[in-house]
């Protein structure tokens, strides 16, 4: 889940609370959803919450909601913004597969250096979050006195553009942030620490993607800005762009750092965005080939909810005021409408919100402040009839029985690894025998502990043996478990089954002890058994046999053999059995 | 004034000594008789003031593998400091890095040869660089003549010493308790003034039942309060037992249990779900893709074009869809499922078991699979608690009422919803509750009322509501266990199992 950083102090500013303390403002915080997880070095609270409300990622966000929650704000409220005077031009060559980029211009902000680490903030969780770690979306933020804009051509938008491109990796050079050395894309990849994080975004593309002004190439998205262009705590006008692959995606983003900083007094103006005509563009409902787009869009979005959803969904009556109310104080605008003879509501949604897929999130909305905490528990009026599954009443009812014999049940992880699996217990994988079968395998496995599932379950019960070669024996130990096997007649290409194993390891265990346990299950259960000699590598020649239940061949019973015994460090002699519990269906 | 004892108390008290104790097996093997029945025939003695029964503890230490190695090739500390000298550290520090070779030292060895080396004053390390101490002894290091000691059988006088090998994992100490009879004043008068075996016996057989020869025979008599010997039953494991009592609670609600495939389509762990195929959680779940199989053969196509279009467009006339990209072939990717969540999808989808009717209630007590790392409190797989209720017009409340049933049933009450998000339901809530033992609120699942964008693909036209948990986290919360490795897995406590108490 997120963690943004709030200094408590810049919470009061920004909400105008002043008379709240620490702890006030824990609670508040913690009934809006945002935990606190502790202090950082500087005293900033640690706030985590859940990741729908990407809007909280920064200070001015989180006061935002916080004034909605006291009800010193109700309703949506959208910024006034100024005409566009700068264009961001998109070139023909900028690359396929980071063609959207959006923007606005910024004036008037006061970046003070809590400002500028709110600011920063912000644009690194919002890149670690919706961006996806800057493939879906990139920020840069840029000081626009440092900008130099050629006049834009033709339809007299505004006067001055920038121009968003594909470079030539090894073509022209920039100064990259941290560094006082020219580059092209090529050298930042292979040579600054970002470039590397970075370099996987954009390794691939024939041209990379670039942003010029008229001096010359000042940004790399995504991976680095120019120093020409750093802001720093005396910057006063910015310049915000956003590119990526999802045009939506940045135009929210964009709108959630516009709202933060018209929160501290700046002034939103807004930019033009020239799309050439590119077939690309016709994919997005958001663009089209060769259009002119005027952003940022803080235009509102509507759903129409109805009154009878809301009071069935929160199983409670209510008043259509106190849902506008509700709605109202959740920041959101509601008018009351009808639909189809019904009451309903069309609710505005303001333009820094990214979680409002559906009708569904206004009721959660409207729940929210109206408290769900007053909600009175009720059991459902329903009624269903329950039981069991069969496979799971077999599994008990065998379960019990090998219990009933006097075996510890045992619980083993389905995971193990093929040295486990197979060599440890004298398997190859193509020998023709129970457990030598094709494993179901991890890919790119953490742990070499646990790389595949495993075909049987012995190795498991081996491996608890060897666990606990220190407590008291008999150690007689049973398992009904899971294993399971690559199989092309399956849909899921795997066939899976519950094997049931056992093992008595004890000072004069047997065959025989282990045929007495195995005849009694069958007993239990009704079925025929039968044990014709098999030869087995993990038993000991000529005291193995194969368990058929019912005429079906289902498993393996015997003395284990020595090598694995001394394998698995144990000085005693161990029978064993393995069989799959289907055979006792 | 003869005596008359049990047969085996008599040939007993006639084995024993007075000034030399003797253990019961000793005794047993003396008599020739079953160690059990001398045990009761020595109580019966000491019962009778003719023996004096005194326990003593026997240790027995041996060297671990460990402590076997560095008796054959020197502790790593002693090494370090002979290389140490060797290379000149007596005169000025030597870098670590030309040492470790010189004395031998791999892997592990090289931090235990430094955390030990300051200990014992061979010297300082400092900055990667080694000081060592002229004029040290290191023949005459103590632990080094200790594990020589042991190896040879040998007693080690200084205990902390001893303690110092076990702390550091070069020596096992077992202990077994001896119990040691020696005859008492009473029973050597007792043997002088003559001792014949009674005509009682210690076993009733079956030939005294059937000749009728009990009815002349006198019993005799045991000593009733001694402990009888240590029996391991078998026990189900106390999971299983667990999750037994979960599914005789829901069963009772009304919930009939749900079976599926572990290895399954993400399209069913994930897509389903309205999971958006780059959503963060759908890598931060880290669930366990597969190598070899790779992808599932069938999916239902329309369902997949259903799914697909929930999530590029959202579901009704205001619906939304992500602004993800979706892609079949990555739902068609294979998974260890990491929710069984899946399974609810394959039942509300009709596909497992044909169409439902609602109401429906189902729930599975399954395992799941996390690429998390493993730890007291975490798993790569658990078992999941799951269920759902499938109904007309289902409201929060009705899910409030029914989670604080459930709960209620485990002893954790005052449950607390608190509001969450999760993809796939809305409204959704964490479920927190008071701890029955400690009093402490703590979170007990995640619940949630499923959204339209997950429903109405699969074809369900009613609400669902569904909520989920771990099954050790409820095992831990009811039981106290502090590390759920010692109950769950190869690295299991046989002792802690066998010695758990029941769940009734």
């Amino acid at each position: 889940m997120p963690v943004v950083d709030v200094d408590p102090d810049e919470l009061r500013d920004l909400t105008g609370h002043s008379e709240k303390d620490d702890d006030e403002l824990k609670t508040d915080l913690f009934n809006l959803g945002l935990e606190f997880e502790g202090e950082t070095e500087d005293g900033e609270f640690q706030l985590e919450f859940a990741p729908d409300r990407l809007d909280r990622l920064s200070v001015e966000g989180v006061a935002r909601s916080l004034r909605y929650h006291y009800g010193d704000d109700r309703g949506v409220y959208v910024p006034s913004t100024n005409d566009p005077e700068w264009t961001i031009e998109v070139d023909e060559d900028v690359p396929e597969g980071r063609p959207f980029v959006t923007g606005a211009v910024v004036r008037g902000v006061n970046l003070d250096d809590d400002a500028l680490d709110s600011l920063i903030q912000l644009q690194e969780k919002l890149h670690a979050t919706m961006g996806r770690k800057r493939a879906k979306g990139a920020i840069g933020i840029h000081d626009l006195t440092m900008l130099k804009g050629e006049a834009a051509t033709g339809d007299g938008h505004g006067s001055k553009s920038i121009r968003y491109t594909g470079v030539d990796p090894h073509g022209d050079r920039f100064v990259p942030l941290d560094s006082d050395e020219a580059m092209t894309p090529g050298d930042v990849l292979d040579k600054h620490p970002t470039g590397e994080t970075y370099a996987d975004l954009v390794r691939d593309l024939d041209r990379y993607p670039a942003i010029y002004d008229d001096i010359g190439l000042f940004s790399f998205p995504p991976v680095i800005n120019g120093t020409r262009t750093e802001v720093s705590t005396d910057s006063r006008d910015l310049f915000i762009e956003m590119t990526g692959t999802d045009q939506w995606t940045i135009d929210h983003m964009c709108n959630i750092v516009c709202y933060a900083l018209d929160a501290r007094g700046a002034t939103v103006e807004r930019v033009q965005v020239e799309y050439p005509e590119r077939d690309i563009y016709a994919d997005s409902d958001r663009t089209a080939p060769g259009v002119t787009l005027d952003r940022p869009d803080f235009s509102v979005s509507s759903k129409t909810v109805t009154h009878d959803r809301i009071e069935t969904l929160l199983g409670i009556d209510l008043d259509p005021e106190e849902v506008v109310d509700c709605a109202e104080r959740a920041g959101l605008d509601a008018t009351a409408t009808e639909v189809d003879g019904d009451t309903a509501y069309e609710v505005g949604i303001p333009p820094y919100r990214v979680d409002v897929l559906h009708p569904l999130d206004v009721i959660d909305d409207v729940g929210r402040a109206y408290g769900f905490n007053r909600l009175e528990p009720r059991y459902p009026d329903v009624a269903t009839v329950g039981g069991r599954h069969e496979r799971s009443l077999l599994e008990d009812a065998a379960r019990d029985t090998l219990v009933g014999l006097g075996f510890e049940d045992l619980l083993n992880f389905h995971m193990i690894n093929a040295e486990e699996n197979f060599e440890r217990m004298r398997l190859a994988p193509d020998d023709d025998v129970l457990g030598a079968t094709d494993p179901v395998t991890i890919r790119e496995p953490y742990s070499e502990d646990y790389t595949m599932l495993r075909t049987w379950a012995l190795p498991s019960l081996l491996m608890v043996l060897e666990n606990n070669t220190h407590r008291a024996y008999p150690q007689d130990l049973a398992e009904i478990g899971f294993a399971a096997e690559v199989d092309e007649s399956e849909n899921t290409k795997v066939a899976e089954r519950r094997s049931v194993a056992a093992v008595l390891a004890r000072h004069d265990a047997s065959y025989e002890d282990a045929k007495a346990r195995l005849q009694s299950i069958a007993r239990a259960f009704g079925a025929d058994l039968e044990t014709p000699r098999t030869d087995h590598p993990s038993f000991i020649p000529g005291r193995a046999a194969k368990v058929v239940l019912d005429g079906d061949s289902v498993g393996v019973i015997g003395e284990l053999h020595p090598e694995v015994l001394v394998e698995h460090d144990l000085e005693l002699p161990v029978a064993a059995f393995e069989f799959d519990l289907a055979g006792l269906e | 004034m003869t005596r008359t004892l049990p047969d085996a108390e008599y040939a007993v008290l006639n084995t024993a000594h007075a000034d030399e104790a003797q253990s019961i097996d000793h005794l047993a093997a003396a008599t020739d008789r079953d160690p059990a029945a001398v045990r009761r025939a020595v109580f019966a003695l000491e019962g009778e003031g003719l023996l004096a029964v005194e326990e003593r503890v026997d240790v027995d230490v041996s060297l671990t593998d460990e402590g076997e190695t560095y008796l054959a090739e020197g502790l790593p500390e002693v090494r370090l400091y002979e290389a140490a000298l060797d290379a000149g550290a007596g005169e000025e520090p030597v870098n670590l890095g030309q040492l470790i070779g010189a004395a031998g030292l791999e892997g592990p060895e090289v931090d235990i040869a430094l955390a030990n080396f300051a200990r014992k004053g061979y010297g300082h390390v400092d900055s990667g660089a080694v000081a060592a101490e002229r004029g040290v002894d290191a023949d005459a290091d103590e632990e080094a003549a200790a594990l020589a000691a042991v190896d040879a059988g040998d007693s080690v006088d200084d205990e902390s010493v001893l303690d110092q090998l076990e702390r550091r994992g070069l020596v096992d100490r077992e202990e077994t308790t001896v119990r040691l009879a020696t005859l008492t004043d009473e029973g050597v008068t007792a043997l002088m003034e003559g001792v014949e075996v009674a005509e009682t016996v210690s076993q009733l057989t079956p030939e005294m039942l059937t000749s009728g020869e009990w009815r002349d025979v006198e019993f005799t008599e045991y000593n009733v309060e001694a402990d009888a010997e240590h029996l391991d039953g078998g026990k189900k494991h106390i999971l299983r037992q667990t999750a037994n009592r979960v599914k005789d609670v829901l069963v009772g609600m009304g919930f009939k249990e749900m079976e599926g495939p572990h290895v399954d389509a993400q399209f069913w762990i994930n897509d389903c779900l309205f999971m958006p195929q780059d959503h963060p959680a759908r890598t931060h779940w880290d669930q366990f893709a597969l190598e070899n199989p790779g992808e599932i053969g069938d999916l239902p196509a329309d369902l997949v074009e259903r799914v697909k279009s929930a999530h590029l467009d959202g579901v009704g006339e205001d619906g939304d869809g992500y602004h993800s990209p979706w892609d079949e072939d990555v739902a068609r990717g294979l998974d260890l499922r990491g929710h069984t969540t899946s399974l609810s999808m394959r039942f509300l989808s009709g596909y497992q078991q044909g169409d439902l009717e609602p109401p429906e209630r189902y729930f599975s007590v399954e395992k799941v699979y996390r690429n998390d790392t493993l730890d007291p409190t975490h798993l790569l797989e658990f078992f999941q608690i799951e269920g759902w209720v499938m109904a007309e017009d289902l409201s929060v409340r009705d899910l409030m009422g029914t989670f604080t049933e459930f709960y209620e049933q485990f002893g954790i009450t005052d449950l607390e919803f608190k509001p969450h998000y999760n993809p796939y339901t809305e409204p959704s809530f964490e479920l927190f509750g008071t701890h029955p033992e400690t009093g402490e609120i703590v979170e007990v699942g995640n619940s949630g009322i499923f959204r339209d964008e997950v429903l109405d693909p699969l074809g369900v036209e009613v609400d669902v509501m569904a909520w989920g948990l771990s099954l050790e986290r409820l095992l831990m919360l009811m039981y106290g266990f502090e590390d759920i490795r010692d109950v769950h897995g190869t690295l299991c406590d046989l002792d802690l199992l066998r010695n758990v108490e029941v769940v009734h």
